[in-house]
């Protein structure tokens, strides 16, 4: 058998969920889900036992939908042989198979897609250098640290080559330098036109690398989409927050507050700021450049205050969400 | 617009069921499962060692062999340490051990899924789980099995021996032996199979088993043949007295005895194979 690169023409680029909902007896993983994620880095993002692992397992079949489907680039989980030739999972279990190395690990799995050994010893070794684990390798991996198995099973998730990755708290356990060389990774996994769904509960890093974020609370999607789009969408019932540093805010506070969509505007305890609250961040910095120019105001920072993920989670999912 | 995959992949059969690609596929899951499956087995090791001991045992007694020249006391010896012993006591609680925990250990320690999330077939799964399954049991419990039938004649007269092995029937004796483990591996072990995908702890269906075979020469001809042990008595050489209580009734022709228990492993394993297809991962229940 001679190694070769296969490639595959599908008309469907997309992680699509119709109508999807789990139920475990009585209780409910997730109710009615419709997804379509496309390429790029997506952050799949919700407090604790929000369906997170739910959505991400019935994604690659290891559990079924109680109702709905679920495909992933136009391939169902009922068809693994196809699926997982471009499908990786790294889930959350930290657990491994007894007594391998971390090159063991990698390479045995290889071997189970069907790579014949020069090739799959290959590709081992491609994917323990990428997640920079090549110094350990040969060191059984019960004796990793958190964040070493961490990356031993992004490397045998990412070790075929998949086109989409499926990551379960992907950065849980691993330190600073890690999540950067990480988050790199995902970056340059997802600018090579791979679909990266990552889950997390840490907003921040959220926020940091996701191209697109999925909401999820309590079993239903709360948002989706990229993460302005949806701040914007929730203008009307959270008027956005722009915080801006001048000379004189007590007096920008008053030019702005004429404004039919300036809801609010504060002084900050500094004496130097002023936050801003708006329904239309649009027409806001419109006026704003016309407020400066007409005044010489001098600005030293304007600045979204809640538009980010963080302030997104708060709206939708609020204290309540076991945010971390 | 339709836009490209590329996922390196190992190169198919493209026309027909993908037969070359299962067999790799196949040889890499015992490779696998040899590798963690089976690294410390001491436990079975020293359930395969015991009937070695027992027959160490007799040698060092004092008196335990009377006539050196008494191949036919010694073939005796044999059969009812085999029947009794090896079948009943050793292959049984060995095939519960190998077999039973082929998914069950897996979902223990939270491993399956990363065969779950491999581009195999599931059925494939359990046939090279239960082949790997095989290789070891077969392995343990054949050198077992050639080992015993050596030590009990050991003792004896070498000239007696020699022609017991190569002028009569002893070579045949131990086929027929080597053949009754190797189909009692092949039933007991795709029984057990079956319990672990069925029973959270098959330990429990296995102690109804291990009860029902034990009570076996006591039930009535007809649900003799819903035992293994049944098939399993009619492939040996010698026959045993199971005692007074025992009820009579027709040994199976040897054909039926191969037939039924490749049957039944084939159906076995192919429920169990329908099963794991149908299988979710929910270690939390486990």
């Amino acid at each position: 058998m001679t190694p070769e690169p296969r490639k595959k023409s599908t008309p469907d680029r997309r992680v699509v969920f119709e109508h999807v909902s789990k139920f475990y007896g009585d209780v409910l993983g997730v109710n009615r889900v419709n997804l379509s994620i496309p390429p790029g880095i997506t952050g799949l993002v919700g407090p604790n036992g929000s369906g997170k692992t739910t959505l991400m397992n019935m994604m690659v079949g290891l559990i079924r939908p109680s109702r709905g489907r679920v495909s992933v680039l136009g391939l169902t989980p009922e068809n693994p042989e196809e699926l997982f030739r471009h499908v990786g999972y790294a889930a959350q279990y930290d657990a491994f198979p007894p007594g391998l190395t971390g090159y063991q690990f990698v390479e045995a799995y290889l071997r189970v897609h069907g790579f014949p050994a020069k090739q799959a010893e290959a590709m081992a070794w491609k994917a323990i250098e990428r997640v920079g684990l090549v110094e350990a390798a040969k060191r059984k991996v019960a004796g990793y640290s958190k964040g070493m198995r961490q990356r031993v099973r992004l490397a045998q998730a990412l070790a075929h080559e998949p086109s989409v990755m499926v990551l379960d708290e992907p950065l849980n356990g691993l330190d600073p330098m890690a999540r950067a060389e990480v988050i790199d990774l995902f970056r340059e996994l997802a600018d090579g036109g791979l679909h990266v769904i990552v889950s997390s509960h840490i907003l921040h890093e959220v926020d940091l690398i996701s191209d697109q974020v999925v909401l999820i609370n309590g079993g239903y999607i709360v948002a989706e989409g990229e993460i302005g789009d949806v701040r914007d969408e929730m203008e009307e019932e959270h008027p956005m927050q722009v915080l801006v540093r001048c000379d004189r805010p007590s007096l920008l506070a008053s030019r702005v507050f004429e404004a039919d969509h300036v809801v609010e505007a504060r002084l900050l305890e500094d004496g130097r700021s002023l936050l801003i609250r708006t329904r239309d961040a649009d027409k806001f910095h419109l006026a704003l450049n016309e407020i400066v120019l007409a005044n010489g105001f001098a600005i030293e920072a304007v600045a979204p205050a809640d538009s980010d993920v963080n302030a997104v989670y708060q709206y939708l999912i609020g204290a309540n969400g076991d945010k971390s | 617009m339709s836009e490209l995959i590329t996922s390196a992949a190992p190169a198919t059969t493209r026309s027909g069921l993908p037969w070359g690609q299962w067999w790799i596929q196949l040889r890499a899951i015992v490779r696998l499962e040899l590798r963690k499956g089976f690294r410390r087995p001491y436990g079975l090791l020293l359930l395969a060692l015991a009937p070695l001991f027992i027959l160490t045992l007799r040698m060092v007694v004092p008196h335990a062999i009377q006539d050196s020249a008494d191949i036919a006391g010694a073939t005796q010896f044999f059969a009812g340490l085999y029947q009794a012993f090896i079948l009943r006591i050793v292959i049984f609680l060995g095939c519960i051990a190998i077999f039973g925990n082929l998914i069950r250990r897996e979902t223990l320690d939270r491993s399956l899924h990363y065969y779950f999330l491999s581009p195999i077939r599931r059925e494939l799964l359990v046939v090279a789980k239960y082949v790997t399954a095989l290789i070891v049991s077969l392995g343990l419990f054949g050198l077992t099995t050639v080992l015993s039938f050596g030590l009990t004649y050991l003792p004896n007269d070498s000239t007696a021996v020699s022609h017991f092995l190569f002028h009569g029937p002893g070579l045949g004796h131990l086929g027929a032996y080597l053949l009754t483990t190797v189909l009692a591996c092949v039933g007991y072990g795709a029984v057990f199979l079956f319990f672990g995908f069925f029973f959270k702890s098959p330990a429990i269906p296995a102690l109804v088993v291990f009860g029902w075979e034990g009570i076996h020469f006591l039930l009535p001809p007809l649900l003799k043949q819903v035992s293994v042990v049944h098939y399993l008595q009619s492939l040996c050489p010698v026959p045993v007295s199971e005692g007074p209580l025992a009820t009579m009734s027709d040994a199976p022709a040897p054909w039926v005895s191969v037939v039924g228990i490749l049957a039944l492993a084939v159906v076995l394993v192919g429920v169990s194979a329908w099963k794991i297809r149908r299988m979710e991962i929910s270690y939390d229940e486990s």
